[in-house]
């Protein structure tokens, strides 16, 4: 385990040692890339979206209270730029609509034309869930936050958060039955 | 109802955070109760299959470009330290010669205004006028240029777009400005944002780094407007090293029909 905890690190932070970001961004980035890739599907979208998370870091860290753990903060902050990059691309969607470029990935090695196929079907799957239910979703699937901590995200009560994730894991799993035209056993 | 007692825990038995006790009342109840049984399997299903997608890579832009901002506002806050500091010698010299009746502060005032007056004029005369315009455009410039740089890295293309429109205005763009127009021209996913960014680096295209990173770029672009545009932009720079990349784009088998024939005038406008 690293020495120096995250809230230690934006303690510093916010005192004006900001050259410590430099150690939350390299902990943060992959699964901070990854939660808005699963919200938005789209690359250059996730990685734009993160680099605006840490410069609200910077600008909004005299707000920081250590209360809670630095992740909560810190996807409060990423919800909020979603949200915002949600708004503005319905106001200029001329711009947004060349936006999306083709980003398909080369297969690796271990994985075969059939789980491949079953990537892109979830993927599909998950894009239809509602959005707030999408979220619930990949932050207690992926992002490693446990329910109380969503519900402190949320600002909500954590049986609230326990009863979106059964209706929307059995939602996807209706959505992605449905898409594979009722293959699966 | 025993059921929705215990479907209650189904999202706790997902994530496998549930006490031994519960574990156990789960799995002696979905043994006699069909519904639950079934919905449990279903849900695990999902949830256990949702462990395919993978854990992605972002690309090394996202790094540099985090760098760089940090440099950015490190730099703006150490500028931001400097200034209280001239305030405050200022304010400690002033407090120590400044007379305390209003009769004397008045003459005070009077002669400073007068020397004021008297150093202008001498001033004026040497010139150094012009020295502090200049000085004064100069910050505007840098001003300027680090807006259009932080501008250039918004996620929203209309910001970048202003951000590539302020980079216009310069009358000598510093290398940084230069490298995120080509960076942004080389690596923007919006269309639109590298053509303006194609229009900007036309006006600089006399500094060789603008020219290498143009005849360079266009092996890079796949969008034929974006082709086109830069064939037209070697063809006004009369840039004879050109001719090379552009046989090169004519070679590719995929390249779009008018963007060949296009290339193909622009040799030949170029080789007389």
């Amino acid at each position: 385990m690293n020495s120096t905890t995250d809230n230690q690190l934006m303690e510093e932070v916010k005192e004006g040692k900001v050259e410590r970001l430099a150690i939350l961004f390299e902990r943060h980035q992959v699964p901070l890339y990854n939660f808005f890739l699963r919200l938005t599907g789209n690359r250059g979208t996730s990685e734009d979206l993160v680099q605006d998370v840490f410069f609200r870091i910077l600008k909004y860290r005299p707000t920081y209270r250590g209360e809670s753990k630095f992740t909560v903060w810190m996807y409060q902050i990423a919800r909020n730029t979603h949200i915002d990059h949600l708004r503005k691309r319905k106001k200029e969607v001329p711009l947004e609509e060349q936006w999306e470029e083709a980003s398909s990935r080369e297969p690796g090695p271990s994985e075969s034309v059939e789980q491949l196929q079953d990537i892109a079907l979830l993927r599909q799957a998950l894009a239809k869930l509602p959005l707030k239910k999408r979220e619930v979703l990949v932050l207690s699937r992926f992002q490693n936050l446990k329910y109380k901590e969503i519900a402190e995200l949320f600002d909500c009560h954590i049986g609230t958060v326990k009863a979106h994730v059964h209706r929307a894991t059995k939602e996807l799993g209706k959505i992605y039955f449905e898409l594979s035209g009722g293959m699966v056993s | 109802m025993k059921c929705k007692h215990i479907k209650v825990k189904f999202p706790d038995f997902l994530i496998g955070e549930l006490e031994d006790i519960s574990k156990k009342e789960i799995q002696e109840h979905v043994s006699t109760c069909i519904s639950c049984r079934e919905e449990l399997e279903s849900l695990s299903e999902i949830w256990t299959k949702l462990g395919v997608l993978p854990q992605e890579q972002p690309s090394d832009s996202l790094r540099s470009r985090f760098y760089g901002m940090l440099d950015a506002y490190k730099q703006g806050l150490e500028q931001e330290k400097e200034l209280p500091r001239v305030h405050k010698l200022r304010g400690g010299w002033l407090t120590h010669w400044w007379p305390r009746q209003p009769a004397f502060q008045f003459a005070f005032s009077l002669t400073l205004l007068l020397a004021g007056l008297t150093a202008g004029y001498f001033l004026n005369l040497n010139g150094k006028k012009v020295y502090e315009v200049a000085s004064l455009r100069q910050e505007v410039q840098g001003m300027r240029q680090t807006l259009a740089i932080s501008l250039l890295e918004q996620s929203s293309p209309t910001e970048r777009l202003r951000g590539v429109g302020l980079s216009y205005r310069m009358e000598k763009p510093n290398k940084k400005i230069i490298q995120s127009l080509l960076d942004t021209l080389n690596n923007d996913p919006n269309v639109n944002v590298r053509l303006a960014a194609v229009d900007a680096l036309y006006l600089f295209h006399e500094n060789p780094t603008v020219k290498e990173g143009l005849i360079q770029s266009l092996s890079r672009q796949t969008s034929p407007l974006i082709q086109v545009s830069l064939i037209d932009l070697m063809v006004n720079m009369r840039e004879r090293r050109a001719i090379e990349s552009l046989k090169q784009l004519i070679q590719d088998e995929k390249l779009n029909p008018d963007v060949k024939n296009h290339a193909e005038q622009g040799i030949q406008q170029l080789t007389y």
